[in-house]
C-alpha cells in the first residue's frame, strides 16, 4: 500500500466506519445513475476503504481478485438518498419550551429507533435531523447515517445548524412571529451587553484602572452560545416556513441571519419573493396541495416543486414518517407527474441537498473519491414496483431487502396466515438491533 | 320504485342517440387497457352518442368519415375507473341518520350534492363512477346507489340506485351511544347499542322482524306492505338486494360472515383489512370483498382501525387464495386517489392488469351494473381516462376524463 492510499484509507476511517475486513468491494450493475454524470450500462463500481475507486464499463475496470463483489448485474444502482432536512429519528422531536436553542438534536437521537430501519429500507444513507417544527428556536442539528449502534457512530457532521420554525402551536402566527423577533432580539441585546461589558473592560484596563493581572474571565452563557453563534452568522439557521403567509417575516430574518428555508404549504403566491433568495429551499413532504376559490368553488390543485421548477428556485425534497410520502418513488413520481423534470426530481433527493448541507464533496452522487454510498434498486427509482435490494454505506452492506424481517412480517406472515386460517398471535417482530 | 328512473334512463338514451350522427369520434394510436382482457397496443377506439361503437387493432377498426380523431400515441386509455366504496364529503352528521340505528330504507342518494368537491376531485384522478354507501354509524345504514360523478342532477348520475345496503359491524354504531344523565329513555338522543353485542343483536333484531314479515306475509298476501325498512330486508332474504357489511378486524369479519350465513344471505365485505386472516372462509362462501385503502399499511403495522393489522401482503395472499375483491378507497382517511391505491397493490405483489381490472371491471361486477360500464367494447358506456402513460405508474396522469363520451376533467 503506497503512501497516498494510506492517506486515503485514513481519511476515510476518520469520517465513516473504520474500513471492515474486505476493504474492496465492487459492484457490478445493469445501469448505474451516477445523477451528476452520465448513466453507466453494465458498469461496475470499484469502492476502496469505504470511498468510490473508480466507476465504468464491466470489463473496463479491472476487480481485483481480493475484492468481495457484489453482482446486481440485473439491477439499477444509484447513491443513496440525501435529507436535507428531517425530523425523524429522536424521542421527542419538540422540545415543550418554545425558546430551547441550547438543546441538540443528538441527546435525543434514537439509534434503534425503528426510523432508521426505515430509512435503509427507504435507501436514504444521509439525513440531516433537526428539531421538530413546533418550537421557536428548536436547538442544534447534525447529519447522520441511518446505520451504527451509537449516535456518535452514526455522525456524519455535528452542529450543523440552528433550527427556526414560524409554526404557529397554539397561539395565532401574529403571535409566533412576534415571539420569534423578541427571541432573537433577546438575543442581541444579551450580546450587544456582553460586548459593552468587555469593551468597558478593556477601557478600564487601557486607563490602568483594572490590575494588569486581572483578564476578562466573562464567557458566554453556554445556554446561549448557539444562539449567539447565529446572530454572528458562525452558526446556520434552518427556518420552517409553513406557508406563504409567514414569508415576508422569513425573508426579513434572511436578510440578518444565514437561513435555509423550509418551506411547507400554500406557496402560490410565494415565487417572486422566493426567487429573490438566490439559495435551493427543502420542500416539506407534502408536495401538492388544494386551493378553493372562494367565488366559483372551484378547486385548483398546486404542486410546490413544480412552481419552484418554473421559478427557477432550486429545491430539495423531504420525506414523510409515514404514509406515502415516506417512499422516495412516491416523492419523485409525484414531482414528475406535476411536471418536473426527472432529472430535476433525482437531484433533489441527491446533489441539491447534499450541497445544502455542505457535504456534496461526500455524498449525493456517485463519482471518484465520494463515500461507497449507494442503493441497489430492483428497477426504476421512480416506478412503484421497484424495491430496494440493498443499501451499501461506505462500502458496508448495511440492508438486504431479504433479510428485513419487518417487511417478511408484512407479506409473508399474510401469505402464512391466509394459509393455516390461523388468527394473528404473534406479536411484530422485535426492533432490528441498529447496525 | 324503480320505474321514473328507468324511463329518465331511457330518454337520455334516445337523446343521445340523436346526436349521434354528429359527433363520432376517433382514438386512435392509444394502448388501450380494456378491462378484465390483456392490453391492446396501437389500438383505436370509435366513439358515438356516448357510447363505445368499435374497439380494435387499427387495421380491424375502420374510421368513419367526418369523425373527429385524436392522435392518441404514447398514451394509455382505460375504462372509467370505479371507486366501490367512496366517501364523499357529505359530513358524517348528515350521512348517518340519528333517529335510528337500523335505517335500511334510507338512501344516500338523498344527500349527494352533484357538486360534491371530493366527487370533483376523484373524477379528476380518472374515477367516472363512485357507490356510495350511507355512513358508519348506524348498524344498518340503508341504501347505496351507484353514480356517475358527473352530472347537474343527481337522478341523471345514476347507474343504480338502490344497489346496496350497508351494514356496519364493529365500535362505529356504538362507540358515540351513551345514555345521557337524567335524559328521558326515549329521547332520540339516548341511542342503542352501545356494545358490539348489541350491534350485532340490532342485526338479528332487524332480520328476525324480516323473517317474521315474510312468514305473515305467505299465510295472508293482502295484509298490506311491510314497512319500507322491512321490504328491504326482505331483499336481502331473498337474494335481491347486495348486503355490504362494513368490517375490518378478524373479530368483526367472522361475525359478519357468521350473520350472513344464520339467515342465509350473500354479504359483500367492505373494508376488510384483516381479510386475509379469513380468506379460507372468505372462499369458501365466494364473498366479494371491498378492500378499503389497501396503501394504508406501515412497515411498522399501523394504518388499521378498530383493531386491523393490515398487511401489504393482503392483496397477494387474497388472490393466491382464489378471493374476489376489488379496490376501494374507502373511509379510511389515509387513502390516496383510487389509481395509486392500484398502483400499491401493484407494489404489492398484484399482477398490473388484476390490479387495474380491481378498480374497473370487477367492481362493476360487483355492483352489477357491468353490462354498461367497467370495461371498453362495443356497446359500452363511453366512460374512459386518457392517461400519460401507464396508469400505475406513479407519474402517470389523468389527462383527459370523458364519461358518456363527453370529457369531463381536462388537464390544463
Amino acid at each position: 500500500m503506497n503512501l497516498s492510499l494510506l492517506r486515503i484509507a485514513i481519511a476515510a476511517a476518520a469520517v465513516a466506519v473504520p474500513a471492515t475486513s474486505q476493504d474492496l468491494v465492487a459492484v457490478k450493475a445493469k445501469t448505474i445513475h451516477t445523477i451528476t454524470g452520465p448513466s453507466v450500462t453494465d458498469g461496475v463500481i470499484l469502492l476502496q476503504n469505504g470511498r468510490i475507486k473508480e466507476i465504468g464499463k464491466q470489463g473496463e475496470v479491472e476487480i481485483p481478485w481480493a475484492a468481495k463483489v457484489i453482482d446486481a448485474s440485473d439491477k439499477v444502482v444509484m447513491p443513496t438518498w440525501v435529507l436535507a432536512h428531517s425530523n425523524g429519528g429522536m424521542r421527542g422531536s419538540n422540545e415543550s419550551m418554545q425558546n430551547v436553542p441550547w438543546l441538540t438534536v443528538a441527546d435525543a437521537i434514537d439509534p434503534g429507533s425503528t426510523f432508521f430501519e426505515g430509512m435503509r429500507r427507504n435507501g436514504v444513507g444521509t439525513i440531516h435531523v433537526m428539531p421538530g417544527n413546533a418550537t421557536l428556536l428548536g436547538g442544534t442539528g447534525m447529519v447522520l447515517r441511518p446505520a451504527g449502534r451509537t449516535v456518535e457512530d452514526m455522525t456524519m457532521a455535528a452542529n450543523t445548524g440552528m433550527k427556526l420554525s414560524l409554526q404557529a402551536s397554539g397561539g395565532s402566527r401574529l403571535q409566533k412571529i412576534r415571539e420569534m423577533r423578541r427571541a432573537i432580539a433577546e438575543i442581541r441585546e444579551y450580546l450587544a451587553d456582553y460586548n459593552r461589558q468587555k469593551e468597558e473592560f478593556d477601557k478600564e484596563k487601557a486607563a490602568g484602572a483594572v490590575g494588569d493581572d486581572k483578564k476578562w474571565e466573562k464567557e458566554i452563557d453556554r445556554k446561549k452560545q448557539a444562539a449567539v453563534d447565529l446572530i454572528e452568522k458562525k452558526l446556520g439557521g434552518w427556518l420552517y416556513v409553513p406557508s406563504f403567509a409567514e414569508l415576508s417575516e422569513a425573508m426579513r430574518m434572511g436578510q440578518e441571519l444565514d437561513l435555509n428555508f423550509v418551506l411547507g404549504s400554500n406557496l402560490d403566491e410565494a415565487m417572486p419573493m422566493l426567487q429573490r433568495l438566490k439559495k435551493p429551499v427543502v420542500l416539506a413532504e407534502g408536495l401538492e396541495y388544494f386551493e378553493t376559490d372562494p367565488e366559483t368553488r372551484e378547486e385548483e390543485q398546486f404542486c410546490t416543486a413544480k412552481m419552484l421548477m418554473d421559478a427557477g428556485v432550486p429545491f430539495a425534497l423531504s420525506l414523510g414518517s409515514g404514509g406515502p410520502t415516506s417512499n422516495p418513488w412516491w416523492q419523485l413520481g409525484t414531482c414528475v407527474r406535476n411536471g418536473v423534470s426527472r432529472k430535476q426530481a433525482l437531484e433533489a433527493l441527491t446533489i441539491v441537498p447534499a450541497k445544502m448541507i455542505g457535504l456534496d464533496e461526500q455524498v449525493g452522487s456517485l463519482s471518484e473519491g465520494k463515500l461507497g454510498n449507494l442503493q441497489i434498486l430492483t428497477g426504476d427509482p421512480l416506478a412503484a414496483t421497484t424495491w430496494v435490494h440493498m443499501v451499501v454505506l461506505e462500502g458496508e452492506i448495511v440492508y438486504e431487502r431479504s433479510k428485513d424481517p419487518r417487511l417478511q412480517y408484512l407479506f409473508e406472515a399474510a401469505e402464512e396466515m391466509s394459509e393455516s386460517g390461523a388468527p394473528a398471535k404473534e406479536e411484530a417482530p422485535k426492533k432490528e438491533e441498529g447496525k | 320504485m324503480i320505474r321514473p328512473l328507468l324511463a329518465c334512463t331511457l330518454s337520455l338514451a334516445l337523446a343521445s342517440t340523436a346526436a349521434s350522427q354528429q359527433d363520432v369520434t376517433a382514438f386512435t394510436n392509444a394502448t388501450v387497457l380494456p378491462g378484465g382482457a390483456p392490453a391492446m397496443r396501437e389500438a383505436t377506439m370509435i366513439v358515438a352518442g356516448g357510447k363505445v361503437v368499435a374497439l380494435g387493432s387499427a387495421d380491424a377498426v375502420e374510421i368513419p368519415v367526418g369523425a373527429v380523431v385524436v392522435d392518441c400515441a404514447g398514451k394509455t386509455i382505460t375504462p372509467g375507473l370505479i371507486d366501490a366504496s367512496f366517501m364523499t364529503s357529505v359530513t358524517a352528521d348528515d350521512a348517518n341518520e340519528q333517529s335510528d340505528e337500523v335505517t335500511p330504507h334510507l338512501r344516500i342518494l338523498d344527500s349527494l350534492d352533484p357538486e360534491d368537491p371530493m366527487m370533483r376531485r376523484a373524477r379528476r384522478g380518472g374515477v367516472t363512477t363512485v357507490h356510495v354507501m350511507p355512513g358508519t354509524q348506524n348498524v344498518i345504514g340503508g341504501l347505496g346507489c351507484v353514480v356517475k360523478t358527473h352530472g347537474s342532477d343527481p337522478d341523471q348520475m345514476v347507474v343504480k340506485q338502490d344497489a346496496t345496503m350497508r351494514i356496519v359491524m364493529g365500535s362505529e354504531p356504538s362507540n358515540r351511544n351513551r345514555a345521557i344523565r337524567g335524559g328521558r329513555i326515549e329521547s332520540m338522543y339516548y341511542r342503542r347499542p352501545t356494545t358490539r353485542m348489541g350491534v350485532v343483536w340490532a342485526v338479528r333484531r332487524a332480520f328476525f322482524d324480516a323473517q317474521e314479515a315474510m312468514q305473515k306475509t305467505q299465510g295472508a298476501p293482502d295484509q298490506g306492505p311491510p314497512s319500507p325498512g322491512i321490504e328491504v330486508l326482505t331483499q336481502v332474504l331473498q337474494g335481491k338486494m347486495t348486503a355490504v357489511t362494513t368490517a375490518r378486524s378478524e373479530q368483526d369479519l367472522r361475525t359478519a360472515l357468521r350473520i350472513a350465513d344464520e339467515f342465509g344471505y350473500q354479504t359483500v365485505i367492505d373494508e376488510a383489512q384483516d381479510a386475509y386472516m379469513v380468506a379460507d372462509e372468505l372462499a369458501e362462501r365466494k364473498a366479494t370483498v371491498m378492500l378499503g385503502a389497501p396503501s394504508a399499511t406501515d412497515v411498522g403495522g399501523g394504518g388499521g382501525r378498530d383493531g386491523a393489522a393490515p398487511r401489504s401482503g393482503t392483496v397477494r395472499a387474497l388472490a393466491d387464495k382464489g378471493v374476489k375483491f376489488v379496490i376501494t378507497t374507502g373511509t379510511n382517511t389515509r387513502r390516496l386517489p383510487l389509481v395509486r391505491e392500484a398502483m400499491f397493490a401493484a407494489r404489492n405483489g398484484l399482477g398490473p392488469q388484476q390490479a387495474l381490472d380491481a378498480i374497473t371491471i370487477e367492481p362493476a361486477k360487483l355492483l352489477g351494473v357491468d353490462d354498461r360500464i367497467g370495461s371498453l367494447a362495443k356497446g359500452k358506456d363511453a366512460d374512459f381516462v386518457i392517461w400519460s402513460n401507464d396508469p400505475l405508474d406513479p407519474a402517470a396522469v389523468a389527462e383527459s376524463v370523458h364519461i358518456d363520451g363527453k370529457p369531463v376533467s381536462q388537464l390544463r
